[in-house]
């Protein structure tokens, strides 16, 4: 009885210890990536409108994100396992009815709208794995065998997603899931057994698993050069672009990469070589900051979360948003292959924007209810 | 649903979450730090480079074509000008797609499969930056329609250019020459010394390439476009434009720097409007007229007949056409008036007596008897006039163009001074005028034949020599300066001259000295006998029916074939029962008014029915048209170039 205290739980309050800091450096990355947007798409007709469907995808993220910070911690963890088979139901049904698109079947068609079951699978299971692991973790250290039904967990949805195929998701989930592991407390030998045996296994999943297009963008990535005409070009012309950002950019709507279209996919998933080429070592530099900041009080509300399942759900959050914003700026920069995931808030699209905004409502609801214990039975 | 709320503590202590984090932290952290390693690598150390990769991306260079010079008359009026033509071209590199753009032009402008073909094949041949011409001479109709059309044809340009134009196409179509795209010993000449392994000389190369074949540019093939080309062509830039990705140009670069400079423009001292009198005065007959300003040498008229529109050669001849004017045998193509050369005959008669009086072989008043023929060694000369002209002097033998005069001159003086007295009228030289060609015809001398034909000289060649036969030819230009150097009568050895404000041309070289002006008198004492004393052989030639002005001058027939003796003894035939190639030329040498002579005229009528009773009608008329005209009063560019000077003053 000592622990607990009382609440003063109403709205007005809810509100007042929302984590200003960090969602208003969201809705400034929101309407930076308004005006990124802009000079990303003046020189193109055909694209004119795009900013202003951004500004109101940003605006609805922005509602939506204060509207789900207010759900109860344990309502988030009442339905985690309810959603995580759905969207695993959901993914079973792309393999069999999916649309394709871009050579890949990613889509479920409701009623003429794309609904996208993997992007719903990512918070999903993060919810699942910390119900899963806090139902375990209240009553002692987590045995081995939990780590083997979590991984079974995760592989089950990854394996389907990898199959569509669309790597960046599948090692975005498996990304989420290790990290929500390890935050359960999986042993440090494990991991690094984990990691020894990922890393020998690497060439034998580079030559067994991969696609014949994605062992190409791996290649690409290490020597650019090799692909001049194809993926080789975006990466090179991305580079050419950031590069000549140096230390303060070109200014807003002079970059020469930019502007003249030298860069495909500009507006979506390479938005970053605007910022930088316009911006220069300033302004990308001080987007990696606020994500960094984003992350920073994310991670310190996890740790200030006195429940398991907040902690693990707001920490594997953190993850996944991180997830997004190093692989994206990894991937423009030159450093990792092209995978194909855009930077949240800034790129236009508005799937990955909805699923970092749930996982930062995930974040928010996790600091306003901190304080509360949660004991979970069941599967409800 | 079994969800209540716990107030236990959590009972794991293993769990360190706040090390999980801080590890998670870290991990975090090494990633961010291990991009901005890569934004400080990008941006902070290698900018420099990367900014001109972004510029080498956006800055195309495309080779701008300069203006040709134009070419003007005596009074200002264009001769080789620009008309507006619509164009079609791309380079490959710049074409994303060849067929899409080429079914896209189609779709305004009917390309015929074959024409296709030969297209895609010319793009393949060249190199990626060498532009290639897809269209030329669009109407203007095509050319809106296919400007719409723009944005669906990326990287192929579509412009109007300045086309050379010859307004006075066949007039001048021999002086002034025409243009053409450079050919491949063109191109291989402009590329001379270029090593392909050098860098900085295979992107000059690389440059050259691509301003000769760039499908607005021309150089000088024939004439003075030619001859003239370091002039008139100017000196090629490029523009800078800035392209986007699709190779659409955004906006061109202001670079006075890497301008095109404009070529400079030529002043003829020909009159236009007399060269055109004179080719229409020729009509059906063929041959050539030079009509000189005998005080300035300036030439005012040097027509060829028939001629050729060069207004055809610039976008290139068809092979059909080309062989037409190639197979004529009135030979369009042939600039007769500076390239060809003919036997002067009779006219030649004046510099035998000039080289007889100024030898003291002859004086102006002793006689020679003339029988009809000249008996020399085995071989009889004959005269014109089968009956003989009885006894005369110098000024009849000129009035009568008594052949059997001259051959007596002729023998008395030898080959030498014959020759050298050619040289000083003028003859066996080539005029350098600023235009390609130019003959420079024979002067034959002992020594000449001996390299020439290995032969020594027979004296019966000296009897022929001074009555202009044998191996004597002269161009109508040299018969026109030897008649205005004659008509002067000062002693001048008067030069012609075409270009009146243009580039220096090299100098023509003088021989020997012109006979003083006495002698000059009785030469053109017996030319005025010729036309306007009883018994001259050309007394229809004499008034030229403007301000009663009367014209001096002399006859001349040459032979094209040799008469036998069996058909001598058959009687003459008559030159129009002949085989055209067979006749004789007609020709007409002159200058009025007799008494202060302003204009001296040369013609030659080729295989003349009449021999030279072709020439000297065609000769009066375009004497007439040069004195209506006053071809002779100042030149424009004189004037304009006056007022130059009082302005620099």
């Amino acid at each position: 009885m000592a622990y607990y205290q009382p609440i003063d739980d109403n709205l007005l309050s809810r509100i007042f210890r929302l984590p200003w800091i960090m969602i208003l450096v969201i809705i400034g990355l929101g309407v930076f990536g308004v005006a990124v947007l802009y000079s990303a798409t003046i020189t193109n007709p055909t694209e004119a409108n795009l900013p202003g469907v951004h500004a109101v995808r940003v605006g609805i993220a922005v509602v939506f994100l204060f509207v789900l910070a207010m759900i109860p911690l344990n309502l988030w963890s009442a339905v985690a396992y309810g959603a995580y088979f759905a969207a695993l139901l959901m993914l079973l049904g792309v393999e069999f009815y999916g649309a394709m698109g871009g050579g890949a079947q990613r889509w479920l068609e409701f009623g003429g709208r794309r609904v996208q079951p993997s992007e719903f699978m990512k918070l999903a299971l993060l919810l699942a794995l910390a119900r899963f692991y806090h139902q375990q973790l209240v009553n002692g250290p987590a045995k081995f065998y939990h780590h083997l039904i979590a991984l079974v967990m995760i592989g089950a949805p990854v394996a389907l997603v990898f199959k569509q195929p669309d790597l960046g998701t599948a090692l975005m989930l498996a990304a989420t899931g290790f990290a929500v592991m390890f935050f359960a407390g999986l042993r440090y030998w494990m991991i690094i057994l984990t990691v020894a045996v990922g890393i020998c296994s690497a060439p034998l999943a580079y030559f067994y698993v991969l696609k014949d297009y994605q062992r190409e963008r791996v290649l690409t990535a290490i020597d650019p050069s090799r692909d001049p005409l194809g993926a080789g070009y975006q990466i090179q012309q991305a580079e050419i672009a950031i590069g000549s950002g140096g230390a303060e950019g070109r200014g807003y709507m002079k970059g020469t990469q930019s502007q003249l279209d030298y860069i495909p996919e500009q507006h979506t998933d390479f938005i970053f070589t605007v910022i930088a080429e316009e911006f220069g070592f300033v302004g990308s530099v001080g987007l990696l900051a606020a994500w960094c900041l984003v992350l920073g009080i994310g991670l310190a509300i996890a740790g200030r979360c006195r429940s398991y399942f907040g902690y693990l759900a707001a920490s594997g959050a953190v993850v996944t948003i991180a997830f997004y914003v190093i692989v994206n700026i990894g991937m423009v920069s030159g450093l990792l292959p092209v995978v194909g995931v855009p930077l949240p808030f800034i790129s236009y699209g508005g799937t990955a924007m909805m699923t970092v905004m749930a996982a930062l409502a995930v974040i928010c609801a996790v600091n306003l209810d901190r304080d509360r214990h949660l004991s979970l039975t069941g599967l409800f | 649903m079994s969800r209540k709320l716990s107030n236990r503590k959590p009972v794991n202590r293993e769990l360190d979450t706040t090390r999980r984090l801080l590890i998670a932290g870290g991990v975090g952290s090494l990633a961010i730090g291990g991009l901005t390693a890569r934004l400080v690598n990008l941006q902070l150390y290698n900018q420099e480079e990367f900014i001109k990769k972004a510029e080498d991306n956006r800055i195309s260079l495309i080779p701008a074509i300069p203006q040709r010079g134009l070419i003007y008359d005596r009074f200002g009026e264009q001769l080789a000008t620009h008309r507006t033509s619509w164009n079609v071209y791309a380079a490959r590199e710049d074409l994303p797609d060849l067929d899409e753009a080429l079914a896209r032009i189609g779709d305004v402008v009917e390309l015929t499969e074959e024409r296709r073909e030969r297209l895609k094949r010319s793009f393949r041949q060249e190199q990626s930056f060498v532009p290639v011409s897809i269209l030329t001479d669009l109407t203007y109709e095509q050319f809106a329609q296919l400007s719409v059309l723009r944005t669906q044809l990326p990287g192929v340009t579509i412009e109007s250019s300045q086309a050379r134009s010859y307004p006075r196409g066949r007039d001048f179509a021999h002086i002034v020459g025409y243009v053409a795209r450079a050919n491949q010993k063109e191109i291989d000449t402009a590329l001379e010394g270029l090593d392909r392994s050098n860098i900085a000389q295979r992107n000059q190369r690389d440059r050259i390439m691509a301003v000769l074949k760039h499908p607005n540019m021309r150089v000088g093939r024939l004439g003075m476009e030619k001859e003239l080309d370091d002039w008139l062509a100017g000196t090629p830039g490029y523009h800078k434009y800035v392209r986007n990705a699709q190779g659409r140009i955004k906006e061109r670069l202001n670079d006075d720097e890497h301008a095109p400079q404009s070529g400079k423009d030529v002043h003829l001292t020909l009159d236009a409007g007399l060269q055109r009198e004179a080719i229409r005065i020729f009509g059906e007959e063929t041959g050539a007229a030079v009509v000189m300003d005998v005080q300035s040498g300036d030439i005012l008229a040097l027509a060829s007949n028939p001629t050729y529109d060069p207004n055809d050669f610039v976008n290139g001849i068809s092979t059909a056409d080309y062989s037409a004017l190639r197979d004529d045998e009135r030979a369009p193509l042939y600039h007769k008036a500076y390239d060809g050369t003919y036997p002067p005959g009779s006219t030649f008669k004046m510099v035998t007596g000039s080289a007889g009086l100024r030898a003291g072989v002859i004086t102006p008043n002793e006689t020679v008897f003339c029988g009809g023929h000249y008996a020399f060694g085995n071989r009889r000369f004959h005269c014109w006039k089968r009956g003989g002209h009885g006894r005369l002097n110098l000024h009849e033998a000129i009035k009568h163009s008594c052949d059997v005069y001259f051959y007596e001159v002729a023998r008395r003086l030898g080959p030498e001074r014959i020759a050298d007295e050619a040289k000083a009228f003028g003859l066996g030289e080539r005029y350098e005028l600023g235009m390609t060609g130019g003959a420079s015809g024979i002067v034959p001398t002992d020594s000449w034949k001996r390299g020439r034909y290995n032969e020594p000289w027979y004296d019966g060649e000296t009897i022929n020599y001074g009555i202009g036969q044998g191996y004597l030819t002269v161009s109508p230009l040299q018969l026109a300066v030897m008649s205005a150097r004659i008509a002067i009568g000062n002693g001048d050895q008067l030069m012609p001259n075409m270009v009146g404000l243009g580039p220096d041309l090299p100098a023509s070289e003088r021989f020997g000295s012109m006979p003083p002006k006495d002698i000059l008198d009785q030469l053109r004492a017996g030319m005025y006998g010729v036309t306007s004393e009883p018994g001259g052989t050309a007394p229809l030639a004499g008034d030229i029916n403007f301000q009663g002005i009367r014209m001096s001058g002399k006859t001349g027939t040459a032979q094209v074939r040799i008469i036998s003796a069996a058909e001598r003894a058959r009687g003459v035939i008559s030159n129009e029962d002949l085989p055209r190639h067979l006749r004789d030329h007609g020709l007409w040498v002159g200058f009025a008014p007799y008494d202060n002579p302003k204009y001296a005229i040369a013609v030659v009528v080729e295989h003349s029915t009449r021999g030279s009773g072709k020439a000297y009608p065609i000769a009066r008329d375009i004497m007439h048209a040069a004195f209506v005209r006053d071809s002779g009063r100042s030149p424009q560019y004189q004037m304009a170039s006056r007022d130059k000077d009082s302005e620099s003053i």
